[in-house]
């Protein structure tokens, strides 16, 4: 009685489910789902090849609804689903397409080493389908808090994935330190929500767009606050400069083929939302937040640079180096513009596909010398150049693919930003931004320099014999698929560095209407 | 005498600080966790009031999302805390220093 | 695909190739054989650009333009004019020779590799009509010379590596903002987004737009030049450095700034380069001072070319700023002759170092008794270097001095000064190290056969052209008085309004 009653009063319509809107969450979710009850209901539970099979599919589906969705979308303003609190445009489904790749290249990666520390277990794939899904969320949220639950679903996945080298000490302490500050900096971005709710008494993105357009706030000081809480809370999600304590740890802590698909997902996730919610929703406060969100960007590409400089750490360094290019995207988010955000897109799948490539890369280098997916200091490439030409050179041209080198879409991706950033009149912004890439060449050349360098002769005994070890269990099989994920980054860097112009077309579809 | 709804934010901005410091000063794992959750705990305060304050149930029902989300991170948590509580004997952060920025 | 495609081409397939040969280490000279093959199909490719090409004509040659990245205006735009033409063949040419100087190198996997990707990359920035074609393959030299630098250097190479690396990035970050900077202001202009230079010239710049984006256009040349306050990395790198990277260093890529200038400053950006040619005047004269006065300094002889080098890169650099068709054809024609007898010259230096393990004149001398051959192949091409009539630093030298005589002929008197102290200062070396008393006992070699034919091309070409630099000449001519003609017919900056009479009172 008194629940019809409160149903009565309260304005609460159960809201209609445009299924076409959230297909790629579905997929993905389903996915995962369906490997859980397949472990669970088959006796065995150690089923890889029947796991990475429907990892594949729900990833390729998903990419498959987005790129639908993109087809869609071309020129058409957002489509909002599910009460307003969903969009699905061009930018989201793009963002999709973004997400479907990462998840390709780490499924084909990741598992094959995986298995060494942990066995063949379903869950690994579970907790990647799922993170993968906040990511989309995120993407397609345009209600604050709908972004909240798809940063929480990325981010607690991703907790689980840090942590997955349990008897490690470090991996341990990395899970804990991410999840600390991970979990510190969701309350600072719920609390910068609850201020915006308080400011303008919705969440939806669309109708604060629309408040604001309308009302001049006499008292905008809660509103302010609460923006700054929400960039802080982005700022720690893509570990800008001063925000970026916990990621050269996490970074080396976490298993290689996780710290790689981390940084590409919770980049793209957290960049996705962080451009809806600023550039769309509060594109009226530009003149508020440019300033903090450019001081922000250079901070992270000077000091990202400068502090790899001094690492001698391999997934330390390339930390630093996610730092670099996190400024780089935000330079594209600071731009604001149309463009600037096509180009974003364009910066963050080229990203994307490069890091995970790095990683994999990374990983199957640590799988022939018999670190599995721990810390790998930069000595331990030594000689590599010699004993494995093939590897060392492919290695080099991703490394110096995230340097910005010539004929790969890094080079593009950061032209584009500083296409972007000349556009709207910032000439020392650009300066800064390419001065920091000469920075940051230096550190991705010493990579490089100590794979050329040594002989594989100098290689200390206990290597030698790991190597050995490695080989007995054939490491080839095991790296079959990765080499295969692998490849497909580098035909994917280097074929769009030489030819962008299809990414680039596919990217400007993906504009993003207020 | 009704207490303005000011008063309420005000309390939960304190609470939220509190949490804060609590995080990046305390040692103690299970403190610090404890904290984690006095912020999110605040943030709902600041949600209720401001639904109270609008007159608008918007704001209470993102509290039942908090809520759920914190229970998930809790979960996620422990476990994490548990794992290495079981390798160390003890839940001092201090301990943990093998990684350096 | 046109000539000039293939130029490009052909090395960087090579290039990646290289790591992908499956040969066993001890069979690894297939390697050396294959880049040696490649550069040589590299050389024919040239000849047969230089045979075609129609010397009357002043415009570019061999032109392939097609869409590249149309999002951008990006066009894969090629052509050759005489610069460009004798550029290349210079390039071809030592690539060639850097091949055969592979004596003392351990991976010849990777060092072939780089090679052959650096060879692609200067043809490429040679040939490239585009400004972002040819920002990125300016770029992309960077990449393969720094490991060449720093792989296989004789001390303290990495650090010369970095230093030369980060200067030249720092240059290369400033000409991309400017380049961008210059296609978005022709944008707005003509609503057409091109990269293209020929477009780009008809772009209307303010006074000050026009001299910040000259400068940030120099800033990347003068430092891969050097120009004088922008050398500090270069005689690190000369020296630390192995020599074959060492010829393609000072040889090919030194000229990618002089030819940038030329290209890009001069053409986008004519009534600035007049009016501030007194300072790049200014500047080329006191680096060929300041290079002549360390050089005689130096007790290392590898230390000495480097800055021989500086002194006389400043040379053309005159040359350039003299708008006049003399100084600029002497400068086009000195940076080939420059090309051929400092490639010469650090080939003989690495020579010496093999034998003796050390460049410093203190501990060389009298090594002329011991090796009389190679002290007279030194002579020559030290002679070569000091600009002796009849060899083929002449030519150039007096070409840009009458030039800048004509135009600016205070700087060109300054300048003389520098000939003179460069006739002296490498005499003076060759006499300490191959005519006084020896300080080490120990035999030196004569030249070996392998090391003559090595330098053999190099001494007939500066025999050859020393005395008939006429064909050289034939090609260069046109685009260097159409070059000139360019920058002296420039009207001033739109916003400052000055006539053309005036502006080039100016100039006088």
């Amino acid at each position: 009685m008194i629940f019809a009653n409160v149903l009565s009063q309260l304005p609460i319509a159960l809201p209609a489910i445009s299924y076409k809107a959230v297909a790629p969450e579905l997929v993905l979710f389903g996915g995962a789902l369906l490997i859980l009850l397949v472990s669970a209901t088959v006796g065995k539970r150690e089923l890889p090849g029947l796991y990475r099979a429907i990892a594949l599919v729900a990833a390729l589906a998903e990419g498959g609804f987005s790129g639908y969705q993109l087809y869609l979308a071309q020129g058409a303003k957002a489509s909002l689903a599910v009460a307003g609190a969903i969009a699905y445009d061009g930018f989201s489904a793009f963002a999709g397409i973004v997400v479907a790749a990462i998840l390709l290249l780490a499924i084909l990666i990741g598992p094959g080493f995986i298995k060494r520390i942990a066995g063949d277990g379903p869950e690994f794939l579970v907790l990647m389908l799922i993170s993968a899904m906040g990511a989309t969320v995120m993407a397609q949220g345009e209600d604050l808090i709908v972004i909240f639950i798809g940063l929480e679903i990325l981010s607690i996945a991703l907790y689980v994935m840090v942590g997955y080298r349990i008897g490690d000490g470090l991996a341990r302490e990395a899970a804990f330190k991410y999840f600390i500050l991970g979990g510190f900096s969701s309350a600072i971005f719920l609390y910068g929500i609850a201020l915006v709710y308080g400011a303008t008494g919705t969440t939806n993105l669309a109708k604060i767009g629309a408040f604001l357009a309308l009302n001049v706030l006499t008292h905008d000081g809660v509103l302010l606050f609460g923006l700054a809480l929400l960039l802080l809370g982005f700022g720690f999600k893509v570990s800008a400069v001063p925000f970026h304590l916990w990621s050269p740890d996490v970074y080396q802590g976490a298993p290689t083929s996780v710290t790689g698909y981390m940084a590409a997902m919770a980049k793209v996730g957290a960049f996705a939302a962080l451009i809806r919610v600023f550039d769309i929703a509060f594109a009226g406060q530009i003149v508020q937040w440019r300033p903090i969100v450019v001081g922000l960007a250079i901070l992270s590409m000077v000091f990202g640079a400068l502090f790899a400089l001094r690492q001698r750490e391999l997934k330390k360094i390339l930390a630093y180096s996610s730092i670099n290019h996190a400024g780089f995207i935000l330079l594209g988010v600071y731009a604001g513009t149309a463009a600037a955000i096509s180009n974003t897109l364009f910066y963050l799948i080229a990203y994307a596909v490069i890091v995970v490539g790095t990683f994999g890369l990374v990983s199957i280098v640590q799988d022939s010398i018999g670190v599995s997916e721990g810390s790998c200091s930069l000595d331990q490439l030594r000689g590599l150049a010699r004993s494995r030409p093939a590897l060392a050179t492919v290695t080099a041209i991703m490394v110096l693919a995230q340097a910005g080198a010539p004929f790969t879409t890094g080079f593009l991706a950061k032209f584009s930003i500083i296409v972007s950033v000349v556009e709207i009149r910032e000439y020392w912004v650009a300066v800064v931004a390419m001065l920091s890439a000469a920075i940051a060449v230096a550190f991705y050349l010493r990579i490089v320099l100590a794979m050329f360098r040594g002989e594989p002769e100098e290689v200390e005994g206990e290597r030698v014999l790991a190597i050995q070890g490695a080989a007995t269990e054939a490491p080839a099989r095991r790296q079959a698929l990765a080499w295969i994920g692998v490849s497909l980054s580098l035909v994917f860097t280097v074929g769009f560095g030489i030819f962008p112009q299809p990414l680039l077309d596919l990217a400007a579809r993906a504009h993003i209407v207020g | 005498m009704t207490i303005p709804g000011s008063w309420y934010l005000v309390v939960a901005a304190l609470l939220f600080g509190l949490g804060a410091f609590g995080v990046l000063t305390r040692r103690n794992v299970i403190v610090m966790f404890m904290s984690l959750e006095l912020m999110l705990n605040a943030v709902n305060l600041t949600f209720v009031s401001y639904a109270r304050m609008l007159n608008d149930v918007g704001g209470q029902v993102d509290v039942f999302f908090v809520l759920v989300v914190a229970a998930a991170e809790v979960v996620v948590g422990l476990g994490i805390i548990v794992a290495i509580f079981r390798q160390r004997a003890t839940v001092t952060a201090d301990d943990i220093s093998s990684l350096k920025g | 695909m046109g000539y000039l495609d293939w130029l490009i081409a052909v090395p960087a397939v090579g290039a990646l190739v290289v790591p992908f040969i499956p040969v066993s280490e001890e069979r690894r000279s297939l390697i050396r054989g294959f880049g040696l093959a490649i550069s040589l199909v590299e050389l024919v490719l040239a000849a047969v650009v230089g045979v075609q090409f129609n010397s009357h004509a002043s415009g570019y040659q061999f032109v392939t333009d097609v869409h590249w990245i149309q999002s951008f205006g990006v066009s894969w735009f090629l052509g050759a004019d005489g610069i460009t033409l004798v550029l290349i063949l210079l390039t071809a040419l030592l690539f060639v020779i850097a091949m055969f100087a592979m004596k003392g190198v351990k991976d010849f996997r990777a060092y072939v590799g780089w090679m052959l990707l650096l060879e692609a990359a200067c043809m490429g920035s040679f040939t490239s009509l585009d400004l972002f074609a040819f920002f990125v393959f300016f770029e992309l030299t960077l990449i393969p010379s720094y490991f060449l630098i720093a792989d296989f250097g004789m001390g303290a190479s990495g650090k010369a590596a970095v230093k030369f690396f980060v200067y030249t990035f720092a240059g290369s970050a400033l000409l991309l903002v400017g380049i961008v900077s210059l296609v978005f202001i022709h944008d707005s202009e003509t609503h057409r987004l091109t990269f293209s230079l020929p477009a780009l010239m008809d772009t209307h710049l303010s006074g000050t737009t026009q001299l910040l984006l000259f400068l940030a256009f120099t800033a990347a040349f003068a430092v891969k030049t050097p120009i004088f306050p922008f050398h500090t990395w270069s005689p690190d790198a000369y020296r630390a450095a192995p020599i074959p990277a060492v010829v393609m260093l000072a040889g090919v890529m030194a000229k990618l700034g002089s030819y940038g200038i030329i290209r890009f400053d001069l053409e986008l950006f004519p009534s600035t380069a007049r009016s501030l040619a007194w300072l790049m005047l200014t500047l080329a004269v006191i680096g060929i001072l300041y290079g002549a006065v360390v050089a005689a300094g130096e007790r290392d002889l590898g230390r000495l070319v480097a800055y021989s080098s500086l002194s006389h890169m400043g040379f053309i650099v005159l040359g350039i700023f003299a708008f006049s068709t003399e100084g600029m054809s002497g400068s086009i024609l000195q940076m080939v002759n420059h090309g051929i007898y400092t490639a010469a010259l650090f080939l003989l230096l690495g020579m010496i170092y093999e034998r003796r393990g050390t460049l410093d004149m203190a501990k060389l001398g009298g090594l002329q008794k011991r090796a009389p051959i190679f002290a007279a192949v030194f002579m020559l091409v030290v002679m070569a270097s000091v600009g002796l009539p009849g060899l083929n630093g002449f030519i150039g030298e007096f070409l840009i001095l009458v030039g800048t005589f004509i135009t600016h002929r205070w700087w060109a008197v300054v300048a003389v000064a520098g000939v003179v102290a460069s006739a002296v200062y490498m005499l003076w070396a060759y006499q300490r190290v191959f005519h006084r008393s020896q300080a080490d006992a120990s035999p030196f070699g004569e030249i070996k056969l392998k090391e003559a034919l090595l330098v053999a091309p190099l001494l007939a070409l500066i025999v050859l052209l020393g005395l008939y630099p006429a064909p050289l000449l034939a090609r260069i001519d046109p685009t260097a008085s159409a070059v000139v003609q360019h920058v002296l017919a420039a009207k001033g900056p739109v916003s400052d309004g000055a006539s053309l009479p005036a502006v080039v009172k100016g100039v006088k």
